[in-house]
């Protein structure tokens, strides 16, 4: 028996584990396929910006994931910041920030500059967020808020818009 | 064995080269999104975590978690058979013939006592019945949590920790914790109604259930579920081969008849359950959750023959059957607020109200000693209980220490209050007083306690580095009744490599007495000559009770360690294999009687309070539990889409009493065996299983979905007039299959214990009441009941 489990362990050692977090997984993942479904007012950009602000939940699956890649002929430049003024030119944000006066702050930032946030904060969407990406029972549960993207001047295509749960056409 | 090794290196080794050659966040980015909202992502949980949600994979203490979809993928209505089928370890007997514990079974976790496991609503604690379990039931001299008040289809998850937690949570948390997760956002209004009944055309179950989400801004919520469920009784009795009337009577030559009831209860439930958040712009939730069940519920006690002397020939010429039937309501709310503050400190202030109040009623009954004026129904009195607690939560991240710390404070109170004068007075045209089934708790039984107590934790945990953390939480706590107590939990989780995580816990904690322990006084009247004379239970601070030798209650003490290992190679395949060991001192018993036999200072004793026997409750024994938990779950999604999902869990425990504490010297040389005898010794090592294995297996493929569940439940052994018998392992199988006919109607049928699998018999008793051809054939301890196969269908909307 100390022989199998030796053997087993060998084999587990050369076995990275992929099940850990899939809702990180999931969301990385997310992050660029949303990218395909979305057009932006100026792609005239030399580099495709995927931006986190606050905490990074993602160490360094973000890098590795998205670091050959290309979305909309672009090479994907990511940057981890942690204050608005940081923000700059991005076309996704992620925030991670809990306290919804600076979340509100953020929100109105990436309007006016139209860029796209997205942010698994429950009332994301119905505060002017873009897209709302959580979980719920094991499943991923995705609210557009279609209004506020139409003010950041942001055009999102119709195959998107229909898998969302919710789309939020309208103030609530 | 051989070829089993190969099998399982092969097995996991072929998982293992399979994941290899993908990266999952890979796979995902390549798939379209359609199928990625498909993907059913790992199990969380929040038990034992104030930071919230972990995958329960990860965690620092093992954990399962029992889906909703898992929960509603049953016939049965109650939510403590439903954890029955999914946790190996989780014990819950169907008693009969218990007076009270025949209409709130208690249940048990590790082979422990019932109050020796921490039940949560939403993270919050739940309080327990009022009902003392006082027959030979598992956990006598216990009042436990009702788990059936609970609708299930208001439940989300609930997740079974399986450690001690009483350095985090407070009293109780000692075999584990079990906390429920209401339905919260997201999820849609559904209806439900399922009918079932058993093979031999008993216990038919009707239930309609409702929930209805109603969603809020900022994703707030409002849900509520209403259910009744309808149970009819069970029976296994077997037939009354005793002489029924007086000798030389001709009725004497019919043939036997079953005159008695064993089995469940007749039951008929009414459930509410409100759980919302109402959140504002700023961010500030309010929550609010609330449970409500009233339950009236009848069943047999024990039958009076037509010659019984207790029996009035006038009023019930063949003898009768007393029917407990208690009235029960019980109901619980939590209101609060949380909130991230502009520091980032995390705050959840709450307010908890539980109530627990359980009327007895008798039916079909007298009171022999009012002759034949007697009414044959009574209002026999009953029990209540409350819980108050007021909970401040702060928590806060900084880098690599998270940090929290907080305050409760409780007040507990427990009445017993009398029954109508009927139910208890000893009239003259007899000895036997009070009603006859369940005698009136009387004016001197009478109490109305209540206890303080405060409470403040600190909890903390940091990452030393990506793959190693290290916690440690310290709880003081101080009771008004029995004083100080201060627990402290450490625990360390490593992750040498990507696919094997190490965890390791050590901790104390402790069991308050319960008040219904501290002060549960029911005692019947005699009379002997012109002498009035009482017998029975004793509340601790009864002078008579002082008289022999008990002292204030104590808490229980336990000292835990638990250390395990999970292998994932990938998300889809998991083992996981679990050590723990619980040292218990101090365990609270219910003494045997107390009789002017043990010496003639007991006889004066007894005499002088005009008392012929006595029992209390004491601190008397200390014990060890130890045992495994391993678990292996596996998934597959197939070419043709369809899924299958497979757990296999085992536990094996095994408790040994290591001492018994000294006796009061007043009950002299055979103290010991007064305040704790054979019986109960061997009660608490081998009256419940010490291995359980469940293997529940679920496969979906296109509307259809099909579960396959087997139990084994291990041996066990019950004790009759001091002779132990041995009841044999046993295996029951589960079935059910469902039918999604568009995308708001299923329909289900299937069956619980599909192959009518019963335990054994008693066998060769030599008693006339007990035995496999007399009235009762099963055991009581019995951990999957006596009711053989059970059959239901099941329709469900959503909308």
């Amino acid at each position: 028996m100390k022989k199998t489990i030796l053997t087993i362990l060998i084999i587990g050692m050369f076995v990275p584990i992929f099940g850990s977090n899939q809702e990180r997984d999931l969301q990385a993942a997310f992050l660029g396929k949303f990218a395909k479904f979305i057009k932006w007012p100026d792609e005239s950009k030399e580099k495709f910006i995927i931006t986190l602000i606050d905490e990074n939940p993602f160490e360094n699956l973000l890098d590795d994931l998205y670091k050959d890649k290309m979305i909309h002929g672009k090479p994907i430049e990511l940057r981890y910041v942690t204050k608005i003024e940081d923000i700059k030119n991005t076309d996704i944000l992620f925030i991670t920030i809990d306290n919804q006066a600076e979340v509100q702050k953020i929100i109105e930032y990436a309007q006016k500059n139209s860029i796209l946030t997205i942010s698994e904060k429950r009332g994301f969407a119905q505060r002017g967020g873009i897209i709302q990406l959580n979980f719920v029972m094991q499943k991923t549960h995705l609210v557009i808020n279609y209004k506020s993207s139409i003010e950041s001047q942001i055009k999102i295509s119709s195959p998107l818009l229909a898998i969302a749960q919710d789309v939020i056409k309208e103030d609530k | 064995m051989k070829d089993f090794k190969y099998i399982l290196i092969l097995f996991i080794s072929s998982i293992s080269l399979f994941a290899n050659n993908l990266k999952q966040t890979e796979e995902f980015y390549k798939k379209p999104l359609p199928e990625l909202l498909k993907t059913e992502t790992e199990l969380k949980a929040d038990v034992a975590s104030r930071s919230g949600d972990r995958d329960i994979l990860l965690s620092e203490v093992p954990i399962d978690v029992i889906t909703s979809e898992q929960i509603m993928q049953s016939g049965t209505s109650e939510l403590s058979q439903i954890l029955q089928r999914f946790i190996p370890g989780f014990n819950f007997p169907r008693p009969s013939v218990t007076d009270g514990s025949d209409h709130t079974r208690p249940f048990t976790l590790r082979g422990l006592n019932p109050d020796q496991v921490l039940v949560l609503i939403n993270g919050k604690r739940l309080h327990q019945s009022s009902l003392m379990n006082i027959n030979g039931t598992i956990g006598r001299g216990t009042s436990s949590v009702d788990l059936n008040t609970i609708p299930i289809a208001a439940i989300d998850k609930v997740e079974v920790l399986r450690d001690g937690a009483a350095a985090q949570y407070g009293s109780d948390a000692i075999a584990g914790v079990i906390n429920i997760i209401l339905k919260g956002y997201g999820y849609k209004s559904k209806a439900s109604a399922t009918y079932g009944e058993t093979k031999e055309k008993d216990g038919a179950l009707k239930r309609t259930d409702l929930f209805y989400s109603i969603p809020l801004d900022y994703d707030g919520f409002f849900n509520i579920t209403a259910e009744y469920r309808d149970r009819g009784a069970t029976n296994r009795a077997g037939p009354d081969t005793r002489e029924q009337y007086p000798t030389g009577d001709p009725r004497n030559d019919l043939p036997s008849s079953v005159n008695m009831i064993y089995g469940d209860a007749d039951t008929q439930d009414k459930l509410l359950a409100i759980n919302s958040e109402v959140i504002a712009k700023s961010g500030l939730v309010f929550y609010y959750s609330g449970l409500y069940n009233s339950r009236d519920s009848e069943a047999g006690a024990f039958v009076r023959r037509p010659q019984d002397s207790r029996n009035n020939t006038n009023i019930y010429p063949d003898g009768f059957l007393p029917m407990i039937a208690p009235e029960i309501e019980d109901y619980s709310f939590t209101l609060g607020t949380k909130n991230i503050l502009n520091n980032g400190i995390k705050f959840d202030l709450s307010y908890t109200n539980g109530f627990n109040d359980f009327h007895f009623f008798v039916n079909n009954s007298h009171n022999d000693s009012l002759g034949d004026d007697s009414p044959t129904s009574f209002d026999s009195g009953g029990t209540s209980y409350r819980q108050q607690i007021i909970n401040l939560d702060l928590s806060k991240k900084i880098d690599s220490l998270f940090l929290a710390a907080g305050i409760e404070l409780k007040n507990e109170n427990y009445e017993i209050y009398k029954g109508e004068e009927a139910s208890y007075v000893l009239g003259t045209f007899s000895s036997s007083a009070g009603a006859q089934g369940f005698p009136g708790f009387q004016p001197t039984n009478e109490v109305n306690e209540d206890r303080n107590s405060v409470a403040t934790y600190l909890d903390t945990r940091y990452n030393y580095s990506k793959n190693t953390t290290f916690g440690l939480a310290s709880r003081f706590e101080n009771y008004s009744d029995f004083g100080s107590t201060f627990n402290n939990k450490l625990y360390f989780t490593h992750k040498p490599i990507d696919s094997i995580f190490l965890r390791a816990t050590t901790s104390t904690g402790f069991r308050a007495p319960s008040l219904s322990q501290s002060y549960y006084t029911s005692t019947t009247t005699q009379v002997s000559g012109t002498t009035t004379y009482q017998s029975g239970t004793f509340a601790v601070n009864h002078p008579v009770s002082k008289s022999l030798g008990a002292v204030d209650l104590k808490p229980e003490k336990s000292k835990h360690i638990s250390a395990g290992f999970v292998y994932q190679p990938n998300s889809d395949f998991s083992f996981s294999a679990d050590y723990f060991y619980v040292k218990i001192d101090d365990r609270i018993m219910l003494s045997s009687n107390i009789k002017e036999g043990v010496s003639d200072e007991v006889k004066t004793i007894l005499n002088n309070y005009k008392v012929t026997s006595a029992r209390y409750f004491t601190n008397a024994v200390n014990t060890k539990t130890d045992g495994v938990d391993l678990r292996l779950n596996y998934k597959n999604r197939f070419d043709n889409d369809s899924v299958l999902k497979t757990s296999l869990s085992y536990q094996y425990n095994s408790t040994k009493v290591k001492s018994i504490n000294t006796a009061p010297s007043i009950l002299g040389e055979d103290g010991q065996d007064i305040i704790v005898d054979s019986s109960t010794i061997i009660s608490i090592e081998n009256a419940q299983p010490k291995n359980s294995i469940k293997f529940y297996n679920q496969y979906s493929y296109n509307a259809y979905k099909v579960m396959l569940n087997l139990n084994r439940f291990g041996s066990f052994q019950s004790v009759l007039f001091g002779d132990t018998y041995e009841f044999d392992a046993k295996w029951t199988t589960d079935l059910e299959v469902s039918y999604k006919v568009n995308n708001s109607l299923h329909i289900a049928i299937g069956s619980e214990n599909i192959f009518d699998v019963y335990p054994d018999k008693w066998k060769n008793t030599g008693s006339s009441i007990t035995d496999e051809d007399k009235i009762f054939q099963y055991a009581q301890f019995s951990p999957f009941g006596y009711n053989g196969a059970f059959y239901y269908i099941r329709v469900g909307i959503t909308f």
